[in-house]
């Protein structure tokens, strides 16, 4: 017996040495991973961990700029054709090494994984990729395509070794998500944890700390106060009601950054009797959203201001285009519009509907940040210009299936929307495209335009600059394109999202544009 | 006081008994606390009926809620010199209006919801212990099925199957609750039927309908008083429940419970009155329609009688 405890104390001083000088990061997320495979879902989550267990050909920084990964080097051979130099000496968290075959199987396996929910086709599509050398590829279009670097930063590059014949599940019990990023995957218990250990082989800047346990914790108040308590050393996804407070703890940092992701209305352009659309008293009325004129009246008679200082605590931004000042493709003549109810009222009368009409406001109330209070304000403040809006507001789970697909013959339900677009590739192609450009399926033009908003120079101009390999003559059209949907209000923009990260004290996080939580991007000072 | 005289010359006194209403009503407000209760519960009534003429704003008018004025302190003024006495929500809403009219949804959402309940659960109840045998079986079976599910699931999830709205609450209330009234029913009327009365009304061949409705039912009457009360509290605090978890009512029109869930989220950050005032609104009509439920059932009660 004493022999075993003798042999036990250096052990154990041994485990408890060990423990204090392993870094471990605990984090509380509010939006946990529906799954470890990094093609199954194309989900802001789940892309954020992808880049950690996995790389991109091309990484985006934290302002979404295009940043050497997998690939050092891409330019276009010529205009059908781009070639990418593949980084060398890379190894898979298993030691084997990264070649151009990886990246030939990722292109076969990212579009086509069964039962996805929301798939990786659209980055994919119409992409033909030929192996040059081990460390050479070819990339070719039928026609010119110029976003082609910044789809490459959309998706994570697999080991053709573990991902054959890999299923989902493989990857979600570890079996399969074996990547070249900087942390390995140890183990993921859904709903509850989701651990990851430093790659110490790392191609690149190694991240600091040796583990993250990574805490679900849906509900904000929730994960607010596990903060407070000390449960987890660092959140995501701040609420707005809370900052106020955390910025007068003495022990928590807080890190904020505007994202890309701009809060909208769509209204609906294409029915003429519109559902949600009432004259007043209930009878049926000629969809007034087709008239210009009215839209013109609902975007002035929307006190942004307000909305930003009192539903957003002054945590946002008001927004007058698609995206941010400072991104690729946004216009410098276009401002937020001006809170002005007189004007507001003369247009309705103008448009012939004095006295306005009933409308209903459909939202989220678990998407974006103070979604359902976004959707109240906006009723109050149309109500008082006469046009009398309920607001109805559900889980995403329900919306989104209705806003997009719930009418006859599965077109959107709805006739006016709250809605964010986060611009995934960083520039402003992706929201002109998604949900401005007139709606073609065949063609994935106009995939979110849930308004249906249709213009023939929308489009002609969003077609000519997805298909102009030049950045400068790109970026007028782009600016050009914009400016004639949002003059046109094809839709309302309303404002730009802050996100806010807070830690504990010592602990910092780089705020990103693209709203991702990564581990590799906490520091401690 | 009466003396009567009897065959033999003696007299003897009788207290005339009182009239069952007066001896009721003396027995109800002999506690203090019940006759508070009471007193507070018709308080709540009349507020919640009269909320529309009483309450400073109309918080359900978009046009008069203003974001400008949102998250208000208990006393601020609005811009046009109103005062919020209990402060304003993240709407902007005044609450006191607001709590006024939430109020007046919570109380009519139970109620409604209690009275269809009984008179559902109450004939099934009736039917089954009148007539026994398989629809006796059949029904009980049905509530046993019922009463085995806790009641803020099968309401979430029919609230989740027929949407939202007022009535849609009341029905999802009326299902979860038939079953309680029925089953108090069928207890009291099994005893009721074998009493001699119904013998005669049976021997008198009068229809099933009359015997049920006219004899049995109204002798069942005092424990089913009893239980609707308190369900009614329950009532309240279910809708109170759906509409905490979001799948209640709309949001531009919060009962007490979306009060509560909204003002929620502003509890870390020290702004306390968004819940608070809600909450004691809803505690103290619960409260007080327990209590007021309690002594109807020992002044109902014949064993508990004095």
């Amino acid at each position: 017996m004493k022999k075993i405890i003798v042999l036990l104390i250096p052990l154990l001083s041994l485990m408890f040495i060990n423990s204090a000088s392993a870094k471990v990061l605990r984090a509380g997320i509010k939006g946990e991973p529906s799954s470890i495979d990094p093609h199954y879902h194309n989900l802001t989550p789940n892309n954020a961990l992808s880049r950690e267990i996995f790389d991109r050909l091309i990484m985006p920084d934290d302002k979404q700029q295009l940043m050497p990964g997998l690939a050092v080097s891409w330019r276009a051979v010529d205009d059908l054709t781009w070639e990418f130099k593949l980084r060398k000496g890379v190894r898979f968290h298993d030691g084997s090494p990264f070649t151009a075959d990886d990246v030939v199987f990722t292109f076969e396996r990212a579009p086509n994984v069964p039962n996805s929910p929301s798939s990786f086709m659209t980055y994919l599509k119409g992409k033909n990729i030929v192996k040059i050398d081990d460390h050479t590829i070819h990339i070719k279009t039928k026609r010119p395509y110029p976003l082609m670097p910044n789809d490459m930063m959309t998706f994570s590059i697999i080991s053709k070794k573990h991902g054959q014949g890999a299923t989902t599940e493989d990857y979600n019990n570890g079996k399969a998500a074996i990547g070249t990023g900087q942390f390995k995957f140890v183990e993921w218990v859904p709903g509850d944890r989701l651990v990851l250990e430093r790659n110490d082989d790392y191609w690149g800047k190694k991240p600091e700390w040796d583990k993250v346990i990574i805490k679900p914790i849906k509900s904000s108040p929730a994960r607010v106060a596990a903060l407070l308590a000390g449960d987890v050393d660092f959140i995501d996804n701040v609420p707005t009601t809370d900052i106020e407070r955390l910025k007068g703890e003495s022990g928590i940092e807080l890190s904020q950054g505007i994202s890309n992701r701009v809060i909208y209305l769509h209204l609906d352009h294409k029915r003429s009797n519109s559902p949600y659309v009432k004259a007043n008293g209930g009878g049926s009325i000629k969809n007034p959203l087709q008239d210009q004129r009215v839209r013109k009246a609902i975007s002035k008679a929307i006190n942004r201001d307000a909305i930003v200082d009192r539903v957003m605590e002054g945590v946002a931004i008001k927004a007058g285009q698609l995206l941010p000042e400072g991104f690729f493709g946004v216009s410098s003549n276009l401002k937020p519009e001006p809170y002005d109810p007189a004007g507001a009222k003369k247009l309705l009368a103008a448009a012939g509907v004095p006295d306005g009409f009933e409308m209903t406001i459909h939202g989220p109330n678990d998407r974006y940040i103070n979604d359902a209070k976004i959707c109240e304000a906006i009723a109050q403040m149309l109500s008082r210009l006469g046009i009398r809006t309920a607001v109805e507001t559900m889980p995403k789970s329900v919306y989104f299936g209705r806003a997009s697909r719930g009418g006859p013959g599965k077109t959107p339900e709805f006739s006016f929307i709250l809605v964010g677009w986060g611009a995934g590739t960083g520039e402003a192609s992706s929201p002109l495209k998604s949900l401005l450009h007139t709606y073609d399926k065949s063609q994935g033009f106009g995939a979110s335009n849930r308004g249906r908003y249709s213009n023939s120079e929308v489009d002609v101009l969003v077609e000519e600059a997805l298909a102009t390999i030049d950045d400068a003559k790109r970026q007028d059209l782009l600016a050009k394109a914009t400016e004639v949907a949002i003059n046109d209000l094809g839709i309302i923009p309303l404002h730009y999202q802050v996100n806010t990260w807070a830690a504990k004290k010592g602990i910092r996080y780089k705020a990103r544009t693209d709203e991702t939580t990564l581990y590799s991007g906490v520091y401690s000072n | 006081m009466e003396v009567l005289q009897n065959e033999d010359g003696r007299t003897e006194k009788f207290s005339k008994p009182d009239p069952p209403l007066q001896r009721f009503l003396e027995n109800f407000f002999e506690s203090k606390v019940s006759t508070g209760a009471f007193a507070v519960l018709l308080l709540i009534l009349i507020l919640g009926l009269f909320a529309p003429l009483i309450s400073p704003t109309d918080p359900y008018d978009l046009a008069q809620v203003d974001v400008m004025d949102s998250r208000l302190e208990p006393g601020s003024k609005s811009y046009t010199g109103m005062t919020y006495w209990l402060g304003t929500d993240g709407a902007g809403r005044d609450l006191l209006s607001a709590i006024l009219y939430g109020l007046r949804t919570s109380l009519s959402v139970g109620v409604l919801s209690g009275l269809i309940a009984l008179a559902i659960g109450g004939a099934f109840g009736l039917i089954a212990a009148y007539f026994g045998g398989k629809v006796e079986t059949l029904i009980m079976r049905v509530v046993d099925i019922q009463l085995g599910f806790p009641a803020i699931l099968v309401a979430l999830v029919l609230v989740a199957l027929l949407g939202k709205g007022v009535d849609k609450i009341i029905v999802a209330l009326v299902v979860v609750q038939w079953a309680y009234y029925a089953r108090t029913v069928r207890g009291s009327a099994l005893v009721e039927r074998r009493k001699e009365y119904i013998e005669a009304a049976t021997c008198l061949a009068l229809s099933h309908q009359r015997i049920v409705f006219r004899h049995l039912l109204p002798n069942c009457l005092p424990p089913l008083i009893v239980v609707g009360t308190l369900q009614t509290a329950h009532a309240i605090s279910l809708e109170a429940t759906l509409s905490f978890l979001g799948i209640g009512l709309p949001i531009t029109e919060p009962s007490l419970g979306l009060l509560i869930a909204n003002g929620f989220e502003y509890m870390l950050s020290q702004r306390y009155w968004i819940s608070f005032f809600p909450g004691i609104a809803l505690l103290i009509t619960i409260v007080s329609i327990n209590l007021v439920g309690d002594q109807l059932r020992d002044v109902l009660n014949p064993r508990l009688q004095k």
